[in-house]
């Protein structure tokens, strides 16, 4: 019951910034919508199998990336555009921003202070978190490309 | 790919070369708005093929097109320079759809023309734009448990730095310089919060407000473009989105130091 909520409250929360950013893209307004939709199911599906099935992050992100990008070639074949016009705002509410920051600044404070263990380890551990996740939500979109539109477009 | 000959007659040399022209600024068009390496090469030589060319090559460097279009033992080929235009997904896929009519044979050279210049980018009013992304980053501090307070502050700090950054667009500021001034003003703003005591988590509002200034598209096409073959294009990508951030952390370093709040590390 509390796994639900907490998916529940994810994907609410995760729909705001999938369609602000697609706004941010200029995506046409009604495609904004697929957007939000994506960015819920994308989210939830990751919080679903990272609490709920204990799986690692990147699985989870890879995963999540692939459902959203399959259901999203139905829906561009409807629409008669690409997929990544929609399916990469719905990205975005699972791209490591504050990893990716959390590394360019603790580069900064090793060239400021000195090397030290903790500021190391942050930049690395932290770097290679945000590479991972964007890696595997880059793949996770090729999927349908990957597998089964080998020869072909989607549109 | 080679593409075997389409069946229809020949073109004149003025038509190959007005459809070369055609498939230029189509790549261009996807090129400059952010369609990925794959979609830009894939839609410009489909609509080689749709205008009747039967063979047609496309290279994509980092910024430049180039296409080369064969036709009765003639090769013409041309090349344009790549400016970036911002990420717009309305004229992806406007120009997508005037390909597609052309493969369906409703357009012809002059119609596909006519209809390529009709497209205007989409842009949306910029206060909405702002008061979106402003949402958006506080939908992000309250995905990682933020309290209310602290989102409104987020808010605040994160609409406040998009009408700054959308400003700074509009008088063609260099993007890096754009991002180290909105990082800025996005900690500064948030950075109030930490000084006085608005809300329980004020870092939590000072990281969330800067998460406008990840360049996701980039970074998702960077990945993108290398897993399917198009290295070059996906290291410049990949090397910018880097670049962009690292404008947008010396911001948010300067910030800080201003205003003597350490909240990130």
């Amino acid at each position: 019951m509390n796994l639900l909520w907490g998916i529940l409250q994810q994907m609410a929360l995760a729909s705001v910034p999938a369609a602000g950013f697609g706004m941010l893209f200029n995506v046409p307004a009604r495609v904004l919508w697929y957007c939000a939709a994506g960015g819920a199911l994308g989210r939830g599906l990751r919080f679903a199998l990272v609490e709920g099935a204990h799986l690692p992050v990147e699985w989870s992100t890879l995963l999540a990336a692939a459902t959203v990008s399959l259901l999203g070639v139905a829906v561009a074949q409807r629409l008669r555009a690409h997929p990544k016009v929609f399916t990469v705002a719905a990205m975005i509410p699972m791209i490591p921003g504050v990893p990716l920051f959390k590394t360019l600044i603790a580069i900064a404070q090793i060239q400021q202070r000195g090397l030290s263990d903790a500021l190391l380890s942050t930049a690395i551990t932290q770097g290679l978190q945000a590479l991972f996740i964007v890696a595997a939500l880059a793949v996770g979109l090729a999927v349908p490309g990957l597998l089964f539109y080998r020869r072909r477009p989607v549109v | 790919m080679d593409f075997a000959t389409t069946g229809k007659p020949p073109l004149t040399e003025p038509q190959q070369r007005e459809a070369t022209r055609l498939c230029v600024e189509t790549g261009l068009i996807l090129l400059q708005h952010g369609a990925e390496s794959a979609l830009v090469e894939n839609l410009a030589r489909r609509l080689a093929l749709a205008l009747g060319v039967p063979r047609a090559e496309v290279a994509l460097l980092a910024n430049a097109v180039v296409v080369t279009t064969l036709s009765e033992g003639h090769c013409i080929t041309t090349v344009r320079r790549n400016e970036d235009r911002g990420i717009n997904m309305h004229m992806v896929t406007e120009v997508q759809r005037a390909v597609l009519a052309a493969e369906a044979g409703a357009l012809d050279l002059e119609g596909y023309r006519a209809r390529l210049a009709t497209i205007k980018p989409l842009r949306y009013p910029r206060w909405l734009t702002s008061v979106m992304v402003g949402l958006s980053c506080a939908c992000f501090a309250r995905l990682v448990g933020a309290d209310w307070t602290s989102c409104a502050v987020a808010l605040v700090a994160a609409g406040v730095a998009m009408a700054v950054r959308l400003q700074l667009v509009r008088l063609h500021f260099n993007p890096l310089v754009n991002f180290f001034v909105t990082a800025f003003v996005a900690t500064s703003v948030a950075g109030q919060g930490a000084i006085h005591g608005i809300g329980d988590k004020p870092q939590v509002a000072m990281a969330s407000c800067v998460l406008l200034l990840v360049p996701g598209y980039p970074l998702i096409n960077s990945i993108s473009d290398m897993v399917k073959g198009y290295i070059n294009t996906g290291l410049a990508r990949g090397m910018y989105a880097v670049l962009l951030s690292a404008g947008a952390c010396a911001g948010i370093l300067l910030a800080m130091t201003v205003w003597k709040v350490w909240v990130w590390l």
